[in-house]
């Protein structure tokens, strides 16, 4: 009953990936080398992410929500910006196109991103005997953290890889950016500013990252114009 | 080879502790998950002559339920949760007398037998309750201790947790849902290896001597007065088994006139002759075998040297009367300057001392009071207790109920006086003399602190002799403040024999899961299934247009079509 409960806690963590690589154009171009090299990247920048936190932060004894630290650990969050732009523009595999290629690295960021934050927690808790509403709300967090990682990506990659966009949407381009790469921080402050409960911010997770994921596409599809 | 072997033997030791210190990691992991986890005490399992008495297993893995069950329902697979204030004696009883399946049974005493938990006093009402539980609980344990349940029983104490997670389970019995695996619920778990027989039990006397003052050039030897008093108890869950009253109140009171007596005795002016002999015996619910045995390793010299033996028993809260229980007949000479002593010292305090007699029957295995093992073997011995009549076995032997709660200090006091006033004026020659030897203001005054501070501890000390071991620290804390206060003290230890067989695990942890139902993690399932699925429909049409969606299901059909 509880291995039951822990294939279905997995089911929603990781299943939402593998339907996306199945279910679009990805899996056609075989652009599976693509997102295992991302989420390679993504180790990487979770490794310096991890020795600047160790360095920079103080360890917190309390749940208090310090502004000074948060603002530090947002700075540091901005090292994913920088793994995603070198994921982006510095890894070539073959003639991937444009299009295909943020969704694979944002594909491959977000599933080495679950499988790193929520496999081991999964794994010890959801076998257990006792019941919470935890591992849910956390394959939940999951699917919204993959919505994310795309946006991001495809953000990023008309940021930086497309040249020819209009002038009038860039700005917007990098505010978009900026909102959904400082989600991690606004969360964090959610729940430990404001004292939210988990149910509540998973909430505003999936809300904030529907939103996003729709005005990326928007405008991606905004820069696509033009060129076609 | 020779200088390598030590090497390997580094590298596996290393690799042991590495070995072990995973496992730990892994144990943590599996034991901080529950999500509420209480101490429960087992009761008691034990055999006499090869009968099976108390709970016969120690495991417990069910679905907690409440005495709000529908009735007619299935409990082989439920642990039936029994707050001790709600109990429904009468149900226990049905079940128990009926050999109905039960999963288990779970008792939650009040909050206030807790063991570290002191310091009585209260309201009235309070005082109402606790002899209405303290009636509850008496009849409880009788019914336990002699009845056989194939079941694990637990006690457990009430706090916030448990009692939460009460009220959850009889909000579910009430609406008629049974706690099964569809329904969810809490589980109950006590992971433990099933007890196992406690070989060979031993059981261990102190004895302390306070040497009289001889006359010079006398050869005969000192008259010997002994004061005993049993310290082991028996109960219905051995590690709640304190007995402050059966049997800590006359353990208290014979330390307190060993203290008073070292006094008298460390100077010689006032050393009296008489060898004062203490005794701190075990096995006392156990037809006092540890008596037997103690008083079997006198030579015959020493016993017959025993002028007579007072043993104290239950001491701790009476109000106005005390029994002296002998089993000589009254007119017996000993027997009555005993009395009048004693009598005439009670007169004074300002209280009555009953006597009663008691024969004994040699052939009877029982022994229901201490002076009897003495009488057993010609010394002439009595009792002293604030008991009337002679307990049954296994019952007044410091149970559940007999906390710290239902024993007055001051009961203890004058006990003490008592005994103490009465032997001194017997050992100085005072006797029928109005004489105060310990005034209350005087150098020699009972101690009431000493008294209070003995009692806490032995209202702590849960001392079932089976399972305190040779060297238990309470043991070595009597010895050494015997040996304070006396000259000379030994520790014998013995086997308890007779027909008692004694199992171990008296003591577990209950891990309390709130757990979800098969109905649900199904229901989770399809959930899922059903968003995989809108969620890939969707990205194919976003993607690759409806069409794309469409022939996916088509084209298997159409395959089949070309092949035939």
């Amino acid at each position: 009953m509880t291995i039951f409960h822990f294939f279905n806690c997995a089911i929603l963590t990781f299943g939402p990936h593998a339907v996306y690589y199945s279910a679009t154009p990805l899996s056609e171009y075989d652009t599976l080398g693509t997102s295992i090299k991302a989420a390679l990247v993504y180790l990487g920048t979770a490794l310096v992410k991890l020795v600047c936190l160790a360095t920079f932060l103080k360890v917190s004894e309390t749940d208090y929500f310090d502004p000074y630290q948060e603002l530090l650990k947002a700075l540091i969050g901005f090292i994913d910006v920088a793994g995603l732009y070198f994921a982006l523009t510095q890894l070539t595999h073959r003639n991937i196109s444009q299009n295909h290629k943020f969704q694979a690295v944002g594909l491959g960021w977000a599933f080495a991103d679950s499988v790193l934050h929520r496999l081991a927690p999964l794994w010890v808790g959801a076998r257990g005997l006792e019941f919470t509403w935890d591992y849910i709300l956390q394959g939940l967090e999951a699917n919204a953290n993959l919505v994310l990682s795309i946006s991001l990506a495809a953000l990023g990659s008309l940021m930086w890889l497309r040249k020819n966009k209009p002038k009038t949407l860039i700005p917007i381009i990098y505010a978009c950016a900026g909102i959904v790469a400082t989600m991690p921080s606004t969360t964090s402050y959610l729940r430990r500013g404001l004292g939210w409960q988990l149910p509540k911010v998973v909430g505003f997770e999936l809300f904030t990252s529907l939103v996003m994921a729709f005005i990326s596409w928007q405008l991606f599809a905004a820069c696509q114009r033009p060129s076609s | 080879m020779a200088q390598k072997q030590p090497h390997d033997g580094e590298i596996l030791e290393s690799m042991y502790s590495m070995l072990a210190l995973v496992f730990i990691l892994v144990a943590c992991v599996e034991l901080c998950d529950a999500a509420t986890v209480v101490d429960v005490y087992r009761l008691i399992q034990y055999d006499i002559s090869g009968v099976p008495f108390g709970s016969r297993l120690a495991s417990l893995n069910h679905h907690a339920g409440s005495l709000h069950f529908s009735p007619g329902a299935d409990l082989s697979r439920t642990v039936v949760m029994i707050p001790v204030r709600e109990l429904n004696i009468s149900f226990v009883k049905d079940y128990i007398s009926q050999k109905q399946p039960l999963g288990g049974l779970l008792f939650l005493l009040p909050e206030m037998f807790r063991l570290e938990n002191e310091g009585g006093g209260g309201s009235s009402s309070d005082v109402q309750e606790k002899q209405l539980i303290k009636n509850v609980l008496l009849e409880l344990e009788r019914l336990l201790i002699h009845a056989k349940m194939p079941y694990p029983v637990y006690f457990a104490f009430e706090n916030d947790e448990i009692d939460s997670v009460l009220n959850d389970v009889k909000k579910n019995d009430v609406t008629g849902q049974p706690a099964t695996a569809t329904t969810g619920g809490y589980k109950l778990v006590v992971s433990t290896s099933e007890a196992k027989k406690v070989a060979s039990p031993t059981i261990t006397n102190i004895q302390g001597w306070l040497q009289g003052l001889k006359a010079e050039g006398d050869v005969n030897q000192l008259p010997t007065i002994a004061i005993v008093a049993s310290y082991d108890t028996f109960g219905a869950a051995p590690a709640l088994s304190v007995g402050s009253d059966s049997n800590g109140s006359g353990v208290v009171a014979l330390l307190e006139i060993a203290r008073l007596f070292s006094r008298l005795y460390s100077n010689p002016k006032t050393r009296g002759s008489y060898n004062l002999l203490f005794g701190l015996t075990s096995g006392g619910p156990y037809n006092y075998n540890g008596t037997h045995k103690w008083l079997r390793s006198f030579d015959q010299r020493l016993r017959e040297s025993i002028d007579y033996a007072i043993c104290l028993n239950s001491i701790g809260s009476w109000n106005d009367e005390l029994w002296i229980h002998v089993s000589k007949p009254p007119e017996n000479a000993y027997i009555k300057h005993i009395f009048e002593g004693i009598s005439s010292v009670a007169e004074e305090l300002g209280f009555k001392v009953g006597l009663k007699h008691k024969k004994i029957n040699i052939s009877n295995s029982r022994v229901a009071w201490e002076h009897e093992q003495f009488s057993r073997l010609r010394v002439t011995a009595a009792t002293l207790s604030e008991l009337s009549v002679a307990p049954e076995l296994l019952e007044s032997t410091g149970g559940l109920l007999d906390s710290r709660h239902f024993v007055d200090e001051t009961a203890i006091v004058r006990s003490v006086k008592l005994v103490a006033e009465s032997l001194a004026r017997h050992i100085y020659g005072y006797q029928g003399k109005s004489i105060n030897i310990f005034a209350d203001d005087s150098s020699l005054a009972v101690n009431p602190s000493y008294i209070r501070s003995w009692l806490d501890l032995l209202s702590q000390t849960p001392r079932v002799a089976p399972f305190l071991s040779k060297n238990d620290p309470f043991i070595m804390a009597l010895k050494k403040e015997l040996a304070d206060h006396t000259d000379e003290v030994n520790v014998q230890h013995e086997v308890l024999d007779g027909m008692f067989t004694f199992y171990d695990s008296v003591r577990g942890r209950l891990n309390i899961y709130q757990v979800a139902s098969v109905t649900f993690d199904l229901l989770l399932l399809l959930a899922l299934g059903s968003y995989l699925i809108v969620l890939f429909s969707f990205l194919v049409i976003t993607t690759r247009g409806l069409d794309d969606l469409i022939s996916l299901f088509r084209r298997p059909p159409s395959r089949k079509v070309k092949t035939a």
